[in-house]
């Protein structure tokens, strides 16, 4: 009886995992031909995306990063350039895009990890790099410039259609995003039951203690941070491709805020975290968007912000926590029956 | 070369409005060891009270700060009391995380009650141009803004030296439970130091007002540079931040001369986060 009963929650979560994953690939048929609440849907599935990926290196190496921005434009202007210039195909774009994306991470965190530099330094700095980014490719008239740059439209032809990532219809991009954020997910759950993983966790509780017992601080923050900035940059070929042009402004701080506060309040570490805060709060931002005025949107920030402090203050493991204790005490009612039985 | 000259003379007198501002950011940050990501909206907000009470009031910018600091002040104690004091005994990504959350809310609230247009306030009485020879001319409010953020640090300075309360920061900064156990009540202290970073802030947004417009997002400009700014100077002393400030000042006005003025961010935080990864106690500062 208690064998069952301690399996049971192991195999229900594999099992949910599916149920959702099997929501998620019907979604557009049960969307059908509404083209708005298609692009909702994607962009929930983007920023959820980034946050889950965000999840590796703030929620289990625990340096608040605030660079999203930065990796997804990297991406997006890698994958953007390699089309519009060479006709290279995004697929192969989304790749390379991840690795610039990757590459640049880990050569601006491999100085700053260098000398155990105090978490915030890092925080900062990840700020000004968006910044810098954003100017940088403002100035830079080869590739960026303030003027968007138009990516192919779409084709007629399917073959072109696909080599070029640029659809009629919002869902082949809701499919390749989902299966990025599968990806993200995965990448979640494999980080956090390796030993890098628990490294992590221990770097997280403690970096001192962590490395007199043997832990190398540097190059785990930099496998995470590799890790998840790969990850942005994929997304920012979605992104690019759903908005059908590349721009400076990609490198956005408000994206990247975004993605923080929703790592953060989804819940640190936790691997669905980030995913229930998106759907949460990234539908909410779309409807505020949608049905109040372009001044009242920023109403959106408002919640957004409140919603961080709040549960920073009050529940600081996560609103994610929330369904999971949910869930804990229903299952274990359960559990409790088949004893009695 | 007069082009350089005057873009140096322009720096300079920039990054002692600069030092100020990072002056409240590190009192915060040396005192509480509470890294405040909401400094440069705080600035924002200084200067969005700079121009209300000068236009509803029909104040000149520079008088504002009497009300102003006060103001401010009071909000910032407010802001520990409501928000921040709860955050103490928790982790530091707690804290961290909290201040980010009031910087995208003040942020956010000002577009909302101010809306995202840019504001400017009509001519200051210390508005004008003064002529040096050799072709530079200053520009006589940002002259007295130096100037006035100048007697403000040092005013800062005697507080801390002279005062007990300025001691008790001090004291608080160095051994929060020493000094607590020589009657500081650390919370008090604390809400002070907030209060007094940000009613710092105060005076550096009446200055910015006479010759700089203010929009919702400014914040994080200030923000950026007063971190910048501090991270140069290490934490260290008074000095060190005036050094840094005007290091800061003239990097970024040479480089908008001569370059492009979007180049800014490129130069100022390129600098900044090299001199994080290779030199992380700062030019000056003893960690």
């Amino acid at each position: 009886m208690k064998r069952s009963g301690e399996a049971k929650p192991v195999n229900v979560a594999v099992l949910m995992s599916l149920t959702g994953l099997a929501i998620a690939l019907a979604m557009p048929a049960l969307i059908g031909s509404n083209q708005h609440t298609m692009l909702l849907a994607i962009t929930v599935l983007i920023y959820a995306a980034l946050a889950t990926a965000w999840n590796i290196i703030g929620g289990m190496a625990g340096q608040l990063d605030f660079a999203a921005g930065a990796y997804l434009g990297l991406g997006a202007f890698t994958a953007g350039t390699l089309l519009i210039r060479w006709n290279i195909t995004p697929w192969l774009g989304m790749i390379l895009g991840g690795l610039v994306a990757g590459g640049f991470a880990v050569l601006i965190g491999y100085p700053l990890f260098l000398f155990r530099v105090r978490e915030v330094w890092y925080s900062i700095a990840s700020v000004a790099l968006v910044e810098v980014l954003r100017a940088a490719f403002l100035l830079w008239d080869e590739v960026g410039g303030p003027l968007e740059r138009y990516l192919p439209f779409y084709s007629e032809s399917l073959y072109q259609s696909f080599y070029t990532m640029r659809f009629r219809s919002y869902v082949p991009l809701y499919y390749i995003t989902l299966a990025i954020l599968v990806a993200a997910l995965l990448a979640n759950q494999r980080i956090g039951n390796s030993r890098l993983g628990y490294y992590l966790l221990a770097l997280g509780q403690n970096e001192d203690a962590a490395e007199v017992l043997g832990v190398d601080a540097r190059s785990c923050k930099l496998k995470a941070l590799a890790a998840y900035a790969f990850l942005s940059g994929a997304v920012g070929v979605i992104y690019a491709s759903l908005y059908g042009f590349i721009s400076p402004a990609f490198f956005s701080m408000n994206l990247s805020t975004e993605v923080a506060i929703l790592g953060i309040v989804g819940g640190m570490g936790i691997t669905y975290g980030p995913l229930v805060a998106a759907v949460i709060m990234v539908s909410g931002r779309e409807f505020l968007r949608a049905n109040l005025s372009t001044q009242m949107e920023t109403l959106y920030l408002v919640v957004y912000s409140l919603a961080l402090i709040l549960v920073v203050l009050f529940r600081p493991e996560g609103i994610a926590t929330v369904f999971r204790d949910a869930y804990a005490r229903v299952t274990s009612r359960f559990a409790g029956d088949q004893d009695v039985a | 070369m007069t082009l350089f000259m005057q873009s140096l003379l322009n720096g300079v007198l920039m990054g002692f409005v600069y030092a100020l501002i990072a002056l409240g950011l590190s009192i915060v940050f040396g005192v509480m060891n509470l890294s405040n990501f909401a400094h440069g909206e705080f600035v924002m907000l200084a200067m969005y009270s700079t121009f209300w009470v000068s236009v509803l009031g029909g104040v000149d910018a520079v008088a504002t700060a009497v009300i102003t600091f006060p103001l401010l002040f009071l909000f910032g104690a407010l802001t520990y009391y409501v928000v921040l004091d709860r955050t103490l005994q928790g982790p530091f990504v707690t804290r961290l995380a909290v201040t980010v959350g009031l910087m995208t809310l003040f942020r956010a609230v000002a577009q909302l009650l101010w809306t995202p247009q840019a504001r400017a306030l009509p001519y200051s009485v210390i508005q004008g141009n003064l002529d040096i020879g050799g072709g530079l001319v200053i520009i006589q409010s940002r002259l007295i803004s130096a100037a006035i953020s100048m007697v403000a640090i040092f005013g800062v300075y005697l507080f801390l030296e002279k005062t007990w309360p300025g001691r008790a920061m001090r004291a608080a900064s160095d051994d929060v439970e020493a000094a607590s156990l020589m009657g500081v009540n650390y919370r008090r202290v604390y809400a002070l130091a907030f209060g007094l970073g940000s009613a710092v802030t105060a005076i550096a947004g009446a200055l910015l007002m006479t010759f700089q417009q203010v929009s919702p997002i400014v914040g994080l400009r200030f923000g950026l540079v007063s971190w910048a700014v501090m991270c140069l100077a290490g934490l260290g002393s008074i000095p060190s931040l005036l050094i840094s400030g005007v290091l800061v000042g003239v990097t970024e006005s040479v480089a908008m001369a001569f370059w492009d003025p979007k180049a800014r961010s490129i130069v100022v935080y390129t600098i900044f986060i090299l001199v994080l990864a290779l030199k992380p106690r700062g030019l000056f500062g003893k960690k």
